[in-house]
């Protein structure tokens, strides 16, 4: 937020480009005249519905709302008082388009001046909008690298930040743009939306990205927790001499980390794009085999012996015409060597994590306690989501369809009720039956609007490392303690967009377990 | 004989003015049958706050104790305030609550805490003459108008049909007393402390009492349970007091009042008493005998090894040996009071058996000689979980039932009055169909504490630390009044006209000062002269002003009125305006952007959801089984404190928007109602 101010102020001393044009009439001048705290009384409380257009400013938020996949064109949308200034800095030197309509302009990255792309944009001002706010929409081509890039530098537009899962309908339902039926509808894409991000963390939380993240979060927490302890006990209690010094050395350290890691660009592209689609089983049902046969190479090592594939192997494959990241997983058991129940351990991970699950069973061994197994602690539970509720998405498939008698009409021996496809990997009898059925939930999955692509995910984890280190360098020991603990506050609450936590319980647990304090 | 037809309201308000203000004894004629508008239990540092604001607010009001020489006693440590502790006080000051101003007739340490880290964290606080509070006190609550006091014990409830459209499976019309007398109210408050089921502990020894001394209250805590309350247990502790003349001070570390000292209340100019007749406190410090005598005894300490939830922060000096052994800890000894022969060691709170606790005192330094007159014990009690209140501190059970202090799971004097001016303002209200009156965390540390109560709950006695509060810079000791005064003032009609005088004039020279601050531009290297200390980069090409130099730690209002006296001279006549405007200055620029995330909360908190909604049993909404239960037991207000309530999801607030909108529907049709 300090950010703000200083980039807006930075950019005015550098360029000091047109006046706002007429069809904009909220830019920077009116972000420059954020109300003063009026002497600290608080603002009387507003009522929701109606005033749209008196509201007082709230953040802008961006999201790209079109879906993932190779789509011609990407649709990405901010929502908030400064989407005016967001619009004027990314089209900059041209005059800004006329309200609702489309124009054509060349997009630039307002920091460097780097052509993004050309786009068609429309603005609407408010209330006269999706949400009721200022809002812009920028229709991109849909390439990952347009995208991200469009994305990036919405995100270092001064008071821009990604959208929350959800926010987009919040701030239309407040302003009363949406009745109460399409609220209803949106829950479940909300529910999607969630969950897709929930997933997409926890596939960075593996990562070496994710684990870099939490350690920061760590330390960052811990160097709150003992400036919080002072401001609240140190006068009462004896906190332990150097506890601010060690707090202005592990801060120091961490700009430094996060300095050195926004600066390496590289980093970011290490997320793993496309699809999830991970293959599960028992063991031996033959998860490898049909890896290997929808990624037309021998990746996996196929045998007859059961817990062939002891870790996870990934590949990226085109499925139907979409980015899809397929897994090849340890089989699901019980009870065998350490190297193997790590394997299992990875497997039930990778589960979590998934867009699509292919569970595989022998259909000529159903009734083993392996898939018996498998079929009670896996495919229960993900059977068990309604339907409406678009959380992870799953296709039962039984391998070995040639081993069956031939007189045994297909499904007879499938556990009862369950939909499902017959597969032989090895005569490739079910194939085609296989890719339709997949085409179909990719589709799902990669056109479901706004579920947060690996994209956003990158601006997003930019815009908020950066914040977090804009944050830290307001943070000044010597001076106001309670000022120096707002910066890390701040610092630490753009962290926890990415890793969690940070929270008000969190730190009080670290300061009642780190110091003897009360009374 | 106390006979107060049942009148209207505003008449009977009237008549309770006019009429001899009267106390009524245990001796006078039974009020059988009385009727009153609130009736509030207990006579503590919540029931006391309950009773004045409710009486305040207008109500007939009437404060039952078991007995009235024991209102206004602190029970605990002789001492008001601390760090958020502070806040608390300022805040129900601002409410025109009486603690504040009691603690300045009758402190005798005055102190500010942290006072070189920010004035956002300042913690006001005192030593206080217990004699001298509870005169003082008792003096205060004698002579409200409206407010009636009598001796009594509640034993039971009177309840009846609940009223339709407000959540509540009955509704309370009165209390019934030890004696089987009945007294009937439109409310009731209920603040009694640890008294539900309180047991004291010594060593091995457990005896029921809510203190030493006291009875307990179980036909009540009986009453509660029955009707469907959840109930946890909690366990505090207090030290031993020593006798002052076997404390050897002269060589202990002495600590000197401030000079001058800094009221607590924004109507007192001053306190009571000089800085040079205040009384010192000293600090000595415990050492490995004592951690000896603690290990050594713990099975003859139950107290301790009792699963009860005890806090974390460490009160007993018990679970600091156990929790950070080798370790040397603070012993802070605080007088009593001027004519008190008694010390209190802050520090030293003790459940051990009376003979070790002496043993374990006089091995420490200063008190080797040291007589114990009244040994250390633990109290455990009953606390109702406080997510079964609404933000009024209304139960959801029970209609027009008010619970605050102790009794919600809190612990300390501030939390207990803090919430027993909002019990109090509420109760009232609600007798007037008024909309409840409820500070958000956005305005006030009584807004994070009964929000944090009411969403979270809370499984070990709560107490207020500064680093709850998000938006600490902005709810500061100092701001108190122009973020509750004029509320209090409209919404609750709490506030005396003196004080809400003083607040608007403050408010208005504040801004006038600012602005006339900012209209003050000079060159930096102008200001260089004028202000030789500052340090302004004189190589700045804009002008700066008046109020940028003001953000200098070196410069205070004084400063700069010497260097520009016209127009900034008038400013410095009021001491605490001159204070304020330097505080203003220094967290401007921050909080002119903490403004819009403190927006942001506001506007969930302004999407209000039905009160009578079951969770539980609604249709056509896709909650999970957990949120459900998640939401019936907290019963959040607004959709702000749904999200607040952990486990509750994105997709769950979205789905939870509709009720919003039925709401609103419910209020636009008692609008229309209204005006037709």
């Amino acid at each position: 937020m300090w950010r703000g101010l200083s980039a807006l102020a930075a950019r005015a001393a550098r360029v000091p480009g047109p006046g706002p044009p007429p069809t904009l009439p909220r830019g920077p001048p009116r972000l420059r005249a954020v109300p003063r705290l009026d002497v600290c009384s608080p603002t009387p409380r507003r009522r929701c519905g109606g005033d749209a257009g008196s509201r007082a400013p709230g953040s802008t938020i961006f999201a790209l709302s079109s879906g993932r996949g190779r789509c011609a064109v990407a649709v990405i949308r901010t929502s908030g008082p400064a989407s005016g200034l967001a619009l004027r800095s990314l089209t900059a030197p041209r005059e800004p388009p006329p309200a609702r309509s489309a124009s054509l302009r060349l997009l630039r990255h307002p920091r460097s001046g780097e052509p993004l792309d050309r786009a068609l944009v429309l603005w609407f001002p408010g209330p006269r909008s999706f949400t009721g706010e200022d809002c812009v929409e920028l229709h991109v081509h849909g390439g990952p690298a347009v995208v991200s890039g469009v994305l990036q530098a919405l995100g270092s537009v001064p008071g821009l930040r990604p959208a929350e899962a959800g926010e987009f309908t919040r701030r239309a339902f407040a302003h009363g743009k949406l009745s109460l039926t399409e609220v209803e509808g949106l829950a479940d894409l909300i529910h999607a939306e969630t969950e897709a991000q929930r997933r997409q963390a926890l596939r960075q939380l593996d990562g070496e990205l994710g684990q870099l993240c939490q350690g920061w979060a760590k330390t960052l927490t811990k160097a709150l927790a003992h400036v919080e302890a002072y401001i609240d006990f140190a006068e009462d209690d004896n906190l332990e001499e150097g506890v601010l010094e060690q707090v202005d050395r592990d801060v120091r350290t961490l700009k430094a980390a996060l300095d050195s890691h926004l600066r390496d660009a590289r980093r970011g592209e290490r997320l793993r794009s496309g699809a999830h689609v991970v293959v599960a089983g028992p063991p031996n049902a033959g998860k490898s085999s049909l890896v290997n046969l929808l990624s037309r190479k021998p990746l996996s090592i196929v045998s007859p012996e059961p817990g062939t594939t002891r870790d996870v192997l990934e590949t990226p494959v085109d499925l139907a015409g979409f980015p899809v990241l397929l897994s090849d997983t340890a089989g699901l058991r019980e009870g065998v060597g350490a190297v193997e129940q790590e394997g299992v351990r990875r497997a039930r991970q990778r589960l979590e994590q998934a867009d699509i699950i292919l569970g595989v069973l022998d259909a000529s061994d159903l009734t083993s306690p392996s898939s018996r197994s498998f079929l009670d602690t896996v495919v229960a539970p993900l059977v068990a989501q309604s339907p409406n509720r678009v959380a992870q998405r799953f296709l039962l498939l039984l391998n070995k369809s040639d081993l069956l008698p031939a007189s045994t009409p297909a499904g007879d021996s499938a556990p009862a009720g369950l939909p499902h496809l017959l597969l032989s990997c090895r005569t490739g009898a079910g194939l085609d039956g296989l890719l339709q059925a997949l085409k179909a939930e990719l589709t799902a999955v990669c056109g479901d609007p706004r579920t947060d692509p690996p994209l956003l995910t990158r601006a997003r984890h930019q815009h908020h490392l950066q914040s977090c280190r804009d944050a830290l360098s307001h943070y000044q020991p010597s001076a106001d303690l309670a000022l120096a603990a707002e910066a890390l506050r701040l610092a630490r609450r753009h962290l926890s967009h990415l890793t969690g936590g940070g929270g008000t319980a969190e730190v009080l647990d670290l300061i009642f377990q780190d110091f003897c304090v009360g009374k | 004989m106390f006979l107060l037809r049942d009148c209207g309201r505003r008449a009977a308000a009237s008549l309770g003015r006019r009429l001899p203000l009267r106390r009524l004894g245990s001796d006078s004629a039974a009020p059988c049958g009385a009727r009153f508008d609130v009736v509030v239990i207990g006579g503590g540092h919540a029931g006391t706050e309950a009773a004045a604001a409710a009486a305040r607010c207008g109500s007939r009001t009437l404060l039952l104790t078991h007995r009235v020489d024991t209102i206004g006693q602190m029970s605990c440590n002789p001492s008001f305030g601390g760090i958020g502790k502070g806040h608390l006080m300022r805040e129900v000051d601002a409410l025109d609550g009486l603690c504040s101003r009691i603690c300045d007739q009758s402190g005798i340490h005055y102190k500010v805490l942290n006072r070189r880290k920010g004035p956002a964290v300042w913690g006001l606080r005192a030593q206080i003459d217990r004699k001298l509070y509870k005169q003082n006190m008792q003096k205060e609550v004698l002579n409200t108008p409206l407010l009636m006091v009598q001796e009594g014990a509640v034993e039971d409830l009177v309840l009846t049909e609940p009223e339709p459209g407000y959540p509540g499976k009955c509704r309370v019309r009165g209390v019934v007393l030890a004696d089987g007398s009945t007294i009937y109210a439109e409310s009731v408050i209920l603040t009694t402390g640890t008294f539900l089921r309180g047991m004291m502990v010594i060593g091995l020894e457990m005896h029921p009492a809510g203190r030493l001394g006291d009875q307990p209250a179980i036909g009540l805590a009986q009453t509660l349970e029955k009707l469907g309350f959840v109930v946890g247990r909690l366990k505090t502790g207090t030290p031993p007091r020593l006798a002052k003349e076997s404390i050897n001070f002269s060589i202990l570390n002495k600590q000197t009042p401030d000079n001058p000292s800094i009221p607590f209340s924004f109507l007192s100019e001053t306190v009571w008493i000089k800085p040079e007749d205040q009384l010192p406190c000293y600090l000595t410090h415990t050492n490995p005998r004592v951690d000896e005598i603690v290990l050594e005894n713990l099975h003859l300490n139950s107290h301790v090894k009792e699963t009860t939830r005890g806090p974390r922060y460490c009160p007993s000096i018990e679970s600091k040996v156990l929790r950070f052994p080798n370790r040397v800890h603070q012993v802070w000894l605080e007088p009593e009071g001027t004519d008190s022969d008694l010390i209190y060691p802050q520090g030293l709170s003790v459940t051990l058996p009376a003979e070790l606790q002496e043993k374990m005192i006089t091995c420490i330094r200063g008190l080797e000689k040291a007589k114990m007159v009244q040994p250390g014990y633990g109290v455990q009690y009953d606390y109702l979980d406080p997510r079964q209140m609404s933000p009024s501190l209304e139960t959801h059970l029970v209609q027009r039932l008010f619970f605050a202090g102790q009794i919600n799971g809190t612990t300390g004097y501030e939390e207990a009055a803090a919430q027993g001016v909002i019990a109090g303002i509420n109760a009232s209200l609600r007798v007037s169909g008024k909309p409840p009156f409820v500070v958000s965390r956005t305005e006030g540390y009584i807004g994070v504490l009964i929000d944090d109560l009411t969403t979270l709950g809370t499984s070990e006695p709560y107490r207020m630390f500064t680093s709850r509060v998000e938006f600490r810079l902005s709810l500061r000791p100092d701001n108190a009044d122009s973020r509750l005064t004029f509320r209090a003032h409209k919404d609750a009609g709490c506030v005396s006209p003196q004080r809400y005088e003083r607040a608007s004039w403050m408010k208005s020279s504040l801004e006038e000062g600012i602005s006339v601050l900012k209209s003050i531009e000079l060159s930096s290297s102008k200001w260089k002269k004028l202000i030789p200390q500052v340090s302004i980069s004189v190589n700045r090409s804009l002008p700066v002003s008046a109020l940028d130099v003001l953000k200098c730690e070196e410069v205070d209002m004084d400063l700069l009125a010497t260097a520009v006296p016209e127009p900034l001279q008038k400013y410095t006549a009021d001491r605490e305006l001159a204070r304020r405007l330097k505080i203003e200055a220094a967290y401007e620029s921050v909080l002119m952007f903490q403004l819009q995330e403190i927006k942001e909360v506001q506007q969930d908190e302004a999407l209000q959801l039905p009160q009578d909604l079951d969770y539980l049993t609604i249709r056509d909404v896709s909650l999970s089984q957990e949120v459900r239960e998640k939401l019936h037991l907290s019963r959040p207000q607004t959709i702000g404190a749904a999200s607040r309530i952990p486990g509750v999801t994105p997709a769950a607030i979205v789905n939870l928007l509709r009720f919003v909108k039925t709401t609103q529907q419910r209020q636009a049709a008692v609008m229309e109602h209204q005006t037709n």
